[in-house]
């Protein structure tokens, strides 16, 4: 599915206003406020299994969800970037 | 982070950024939960949610997800998800812990004294605001044993319960979750319809954003709630209750690359960010 790129947005003396009202240094439409319009893909579904991840943690060392998490509940976030 | 652990939830958090990035996050912000580093997008294409509206040679930006929340049970299967259309908005802290544990928000139901009629209360899980990040205002409703209000949508000429919130600029509203009602059948006419008994409640994500008044440390809302009550013989009139409510407003998490506050915090952060480009320049 390839959504609709959202692109309503004003320039204020303040930085680029989107719809929802957050203003920021970067146009809504680009980069990283290439935000959706209408539906986007979220993954997988309320009620299936949650898939495998297995990456790296901070500390370079290897990483598997489901044997870390040793059968505890979790929250799992993805968030775009923790330098900008 | 300390009602999750005490909660026995674990916390992950993912991202496009290299390891030694993701470290100086976490140093500089004292996390605790666990940081995941996914440099080339793997997990999050694996998980279908790459953000595709970004250019592949639109460096640094391409690689990132659209970002969201899975809460997941013990059992491993995902119970919720939180995503927005604004990817600047995110879950906030209240309402994956209230995911987590069955939203069972507020003083528990137990050992209150049955209402007479109809109480309803209006409050926001977490008693503050915050840029981008949702915490819900809830608005719970305790019904008198015999009596339902309508369900959305009710009957034609009844009134469902619902919560409207007058203009705000400032704010920014997600739309309502409302409860699974139950089908009610009046014993004389066979009439059929969804109601609501005994106590629930209705959630609305709420954040704030830079707009008008931006920058004040607190913000102040109103609106109204709705309702009808009924037992099976007789309907009260619709009741509409009034609510006005401020609350602190939380300053914007503090972004390395737009301040000086923030680059004093994280003095790697332009580095990474210069590198992130060119890594992924010289990788195609």
């Amino acid at each position: 599915m390839q959504p609709e790129l959202e692109t309503r947005a004003t320039q204020t003396d303040r930085g680029w206003q989107d719809h929802d009202g957050f203003i920021g240094p970067v146009q809504p439409g680009t980069g990283p406020r290439s935000d959706p319009r209408g539906g986007f893909p979220t993954g997988p579904a309320i009620g299936q299994r949650m898939p495998d991840v297995r990456c790296s943690t901070e500390d370079a060392t290897p990483f598997d969800l489901h044997e870390h998490r040793a059968g505890r509940p979790l929250v799992f976030i993805f968030f775009r970037s923790a330098v900008w | 982070m300390k009602d999750f652990d005490a909660a026995g939830i674990a916390v992950y958090a993912l991202s496009y950024d290299d390891a030694n990035a993701l470290r100086d996050f976490r140093d500089a912000h004292g996390i605790t939960y666990t940081l995941l580093s996914d440099p080339d997008s793997d997990v999050i294409r694996s998980f279908g949610i790459l953000n595709t509206l970004i250019d592949p040679d639109d460096h640094p930006w391409y690689g990132i997800p659209y970002p969201g929340a899975y809460v997941v049970n013990p059992q491993g299967e995902i119970t919720h998800k939180f995503f927005d259309n604004n990817l600047a908005v995110r879950a906030g802290p209240e309402q994956l812990l209230r995911a987590e544990q069955g939203q069972t928000r507020l003083e528990s139901a137990a050992g209150e004294a049955a209402p007479e009629a109809v109480q309803v209360s209006v409050a926001v899980d977490g008693n503050s605001l915050a840029p981008m990040v949702q915490r819900d205002l809830v608005v719970r409703f305790s019904v008198p044993a015999g009596r339902h209000v309508y369900a959305k949508p009710a009957p034609e000429g009844a009134v469902a319960v619902d919560l409207i919130l007058d203009k705000n600029d400032r704010l920014v509203q997600r739309p309502l979750a409302r409860p699974a009602s139950v089908p009610h059948t009046l014993a004389g006419t066979g009439e059929s319809f969804h109601v609501h008994h005994d106590v629930f409640e209705l959630r609305m994500p709420l954040t704030v954003n830079g707009a008008a008044g931006g920058g004040a440390a607190e913000i102040t809302f109103s609106g109204e709630v709705r309702w009808q009550s009924c037992d099976d013989e007789v309907c009260d009139i619709p009741t509409r209750q009034r609510f006005e409510l401020t609350l602190p407003v939380a300053e914007s998490p503090t972004v390395a690359l737009r301040s000086k506050k923030g680059a004093a915090l994280e003095p790697n952060a332009m580095a990474h960010f210069q590198r992130m480009s060119k890594r992924r320049v010289s990788s195609d």
